[in-house]
């Protein structure tokens, strides 16, 4: 406190500098200034540096006047004195770190995005939206590192060792979210739930199994850590939560939370398709389990399977890499860029190699489309990317060809520009591709999102109501890492730009 | 008399002049005027028209004075150049898309009958190139570093990676906007086709629209930026700037803005201060003209064809158009490829 009236009387150029200037010094500590971009330059870490002394005392000590100044024109050296001595202000550090955000958008009336006053309006002039069209910041209290969107429901999680690993918010009829307890009655549970809410896992060393992943079906989920194998939840009328089907069993408000540890090795990856699941694990062996009827469980019948399965067919003997589903078809590629496929075929996605419109056995899919890096399953249409970042697309539906292809049995590649290569960018490439229900998210290697499809509910985040042909750039203040794709909503997890 | 009026038949067309920084420039096309002007009345000077008069005198005669009538040759006045003035009073020349005060670069005029082709060139709805030189650490009311200082901050937490990212949102950003400014309807397959090829643009007046950016320097706490963009003002470039550095969470004016490539004119069709003269300009229309003629011919029977949309043909031709204004601006730009 002491040293600040010094510097009041000692100089006679900080008066007028403060004068003219500190409307716009308190403003820089107490405003949140946003970039046109949209992102907010927030106050955290905000220092004030400048000539020592207490500069934030003198502001609070009241310069004005209380009667207006007379003009006088500044010589060009007091005006370059006044600048010389003004403060600097400080927004970031050299080495700051960039922050993790989450964004949702799509249809809102399930809960699945996570925003409660979409659902119930929490101020008199908000009203209940039915759809969010463009991307919407979702406030997390850790960081995010696994998203995983379902039909109306969404599960985060988080690489934390704390007791709170996993939320959901969405649909709950099937207690694909856990058990939910009510506020107002306790032995009921909710049906949607509105915001991320923690659901309790029945973990051995809670505080020090670390969830890697996490993945959604139609009504059920399943829960990858890193130490206690899988957790299934939710409906389990067709076995896709891996254990036997109970007749007659009620599955809404139910605790169970079943654990699947009987695998030949680590479970690396779980992905759950619309009635089924399947599990990879590290030695590359695949296992399913759940509704077989299209022959997605490629178990080799069309029956019911409830115990995870390991997968024959031509992927026996093979190291898979990854495996995709979210529909009734299936895609695995294996660690020498090859492709393999099973399950539905009514959308032409086998019709390559086969006339069955329904496939219980992995089978090679022979296209000469270079090594396949990553590879997405959706409802009617496949996509893969190859070794140069380039995006092929087969199947049936809004393909991203324009709106003459509608359905292809041979990958048609879209042309890279329509993803970002231009003459100012020639490096530019598709580094991964997710599909929901009846769309496509592709990630390049700038961190820029594209999406095409059926614009079901505003589930592209285009700002639009209309299907989009062809990709589509998404507006998202920041650089996207992952996204998650619904049916009709979308999540992605998103690293500030700075 | 004849020579001036040749070299005056001759002045019709279009060509480029560089203005330099600190200049309206409404007086640069003034200047112009005002040069082309004087050359033209001081080229050489036809003899003064003359006329024979008889005139009254006294003559010493042999009972004195007498009155006789004597001939002599006396110039005409109505056609004395002190009486009538400079035949050159005036010069229609018309400024292309205007700079202002502060920048600098490529300045399009006009003279004669290529005032009209003026009108055509600012319907053809081509883009313009410009090198922005910005400069960290102040922000100023006008975003330039000649404004009242508004706030200091630091900068050294920014690199040419970050800078780079934050370009590459401007110009997704950009590019969405110049797709959905080009009201064409995205559900056809022309569409699809013309987003592939990279051909959808405006040809009508809309917001500013940047087409392309890309960072050349990187020397904190300066650096230095190539802009392609529609419609744009220099405030509002001196604007992006400052918004790049709310950005990266400092602050940064704009110390230049200069214009390379107006359409088909560039740096190096642009005449200097000391080039402006009647003969350099003659010269620059001249060479001018063919490429003129056809890029306006092309995208002039491209819109009355199709109204405000291109056809695949017209895109053909069009994309040929992109790809040598691409390559007359990388002359001054290291080269992409």
């Amino acid at each position: 406190m002491a040293p600040a009236p010094l510097l009041l009387s000692g100089s006679r150029a900080w008066p007028r500098l403060l004068g003219t200037q500190r409307g716009l010094l308190v403003q820089g500590l107490q405003g949140a200034r946003r970039g046109s971009l949209g992102s907010q330059v927030g106050q955290r870490g905000l220092q004030v540096l400048g000539p020592p002394g207490g500069l934030l005392l003198l502001l609070q000590q009241g310069l004005s006047r209380g009667f207006a100044k007379v003009a006088k024109t500044r010589s060009s050296r007091e005006v370059r004195e006044a600048e010389d001595s003004a403060p600097v202000f400080q927004y970031v550090g050299e080495r700051s770190k960039r922050k993790e955000r989450v964004f949702v958008w799509g249809f809102c009336h399930a809960g699945a995005l996570g925003i409660p006053s979409f659902v119930k309006p929490d101020a008199g002039w908000k009203k209940r939206r039915r759809i969010q069209p463009t991307p919407y910041r979702l406030d997390t209290a850790e960081k995010i590192s696994s998203a995983a969107c379902g039909y109306g429901f969404t599960l985060i999680s988080s690489k934390t060792t704390d007791i709170t690993k996993v939320w959901g918010m969405g649909l709950n009829k099937d207690s694909q979210l856990g058990f939910q307890r009510s506020r107002k009655d306790r032995t009921k549970g909710y049906e949607y739930v509105l915001e991320p809410s923690p659901i309790p896992l029945p973990l051995d060393t809670p505080q020090e199994t670390r969830v890697l992943q996490v993945s959604c079906g139609r009504a059920h989920s399943l829960i990858l850590t890193d130490k206690e194998g899988v957790f299934s939840m939710g409906n389990n009328s067709y076995g896709q939560c891996g254990r036997k089907v109970t007749e007659g069993e009620i599955y809404s408000e139910s605790h169970l939370i079943h654990r699947l540890q009987k695998f030949d090795g680590r479970v690396v990856q779980v992905v759950c398709g619309q009635d089924h699941s399947l599990f990879r694990t590290e030695r590359g062996e695949v296992y399913s389990c759940g509704w077989g009827a299209d022959g997605q469980t490629g178990v080799g019948h069309y029956n019911i399977t409830s115990v995870p399965t390991k997968l024959g067919g031509d992927i026996a003997g093979v190291n898979i890499v990854q495996v995709a589903t979210y529909g009734d078809s299936c895609l695995a590629v294996s660690d020498e860029g090859d492709l393999f496929g099973w399950g539905n075929s009514e959308y032409m996605q086998l019709a390559s190699i086969t006339e069955m419109t329904q496939v219980n056995v992995p089978r090679h899919l022979p296209f000469k489309i270079g090594k396949i890096k990553d590879a997405a399953c959706g409802g009617t249409g496949n996509a893969v990317v190859n070794g140069e970042g380039n995006v092929f697309v087969w199947g049936y539906g809004i393909l991203g060809k324009g709106p003459n292809l509608m359905e292809t049995a041979t990958p048609e590649m879209i042309p890279p520009t329509l993803f970002g290569l231009s003459d100012f960018s020639p490096d530019t490439r598709v580094s991964r591709i997710r599909c929901g229900l009846s769309q496509f998210a592709a990630l390049n290697n700038r961190g820029e999102l594209f999406v095409w499809g059926k614009n079901i509910r505003g589930c592209l985040g285009i700002g639009r109501m209309e299907d989009q042909y062809f990709p589509w750039r998404v507006t998202i203040p920041g650089e996207v890492v992952d996204v998650a794709c619904g049916v009709d909503h979308m999540v992605t997890l998103v690293k500030s730009f700075i | 008399m004849a020579a001036r009026r040749a070299a005056r038949t001759g002045l019709n067309g279009l060509f480029a002049v560089y203005k330099p920084p600190g200049v309206a420039s409404i007086r640069v096309r003034d200047t112009v005027e005002t040069l082309l002007l004087k050359e033209l009345n001081s080229l050489e000077q036809p003899a003064v028209q003359q006329q024979v008069r008889f005139l009254p005198t006294t003559v010493e005669g042999n009972a004195g004075k007498e009155l006789t009538l004597t001939v002599t040759q006396l110039p005409v006045l109505a056609a004395h150049p002190l009486v009538r003035g400079p035949e050159f009073t005036h010069l229609k020349i018309g400024a292309g898309h205007r700079l202002d005060t502060k920048s600098s670069g490529v300045f399009v005029l006009g003279v004669g009958h290529g005032n009209k082709l003026l009108t055509d060139m600012y319907n053809a709805h081509l883009t313009r190139a410009y090198t922005v030189r910005g400069l960290f650490g102040k922000a100023t009311d006008d975003f330039s570093d000649t404004g009242r200082l508004i706030e200091k901050t630091t900068f050294d937490h920014v690199t040419r990676d970050k800078l780079e990212r934050i370009l590459a949102v401007i110009q997704g950003t950009n590019h969405k906007a110049l797709l959905m400014y080009s009201n064409i309807d995205l559900k056809t397959q022309e569409a699809y086709e013309l987003a592939v090829e990279g051909l959808i643009r405006p040809m009508e007046k809309t917001p500013p629209l940047i087409t392309a950016i890309r960072c050349l320097q990187f020397a904190p706490p300066e650096f230095q930026l190539e802009i392609q963009c529609l419609h744009e003002t220099q405030q509002y470039l001196r604007k992006i700037v400052h918004e790049i550095g709310l950005e990266l969470k400092s602050t940064c004016v704009c110390t230049q803005v200069r214009r390379i490539r107006d359409g088909f004119f560039t740096l190096d069709n642009a005449l200097l201060r000391t080039h402006w003269n009647l003969q350099n300009i003659r010269n620059s229309i001249q060479d001018s003209k063919s490429k003129v003629k056809v890029g306006l011919q092309r995208s002039l029977s491209c819109q009355a064809r199709s109204g405000k949309r291109h056809t695949d043909m017209d895109q053909v031709a069009e994309s040929k158009l992109h790809s040598t204004e691409g390559m007359s601006a990388s002359d001054l730009t290291h080269k992409m490829r």
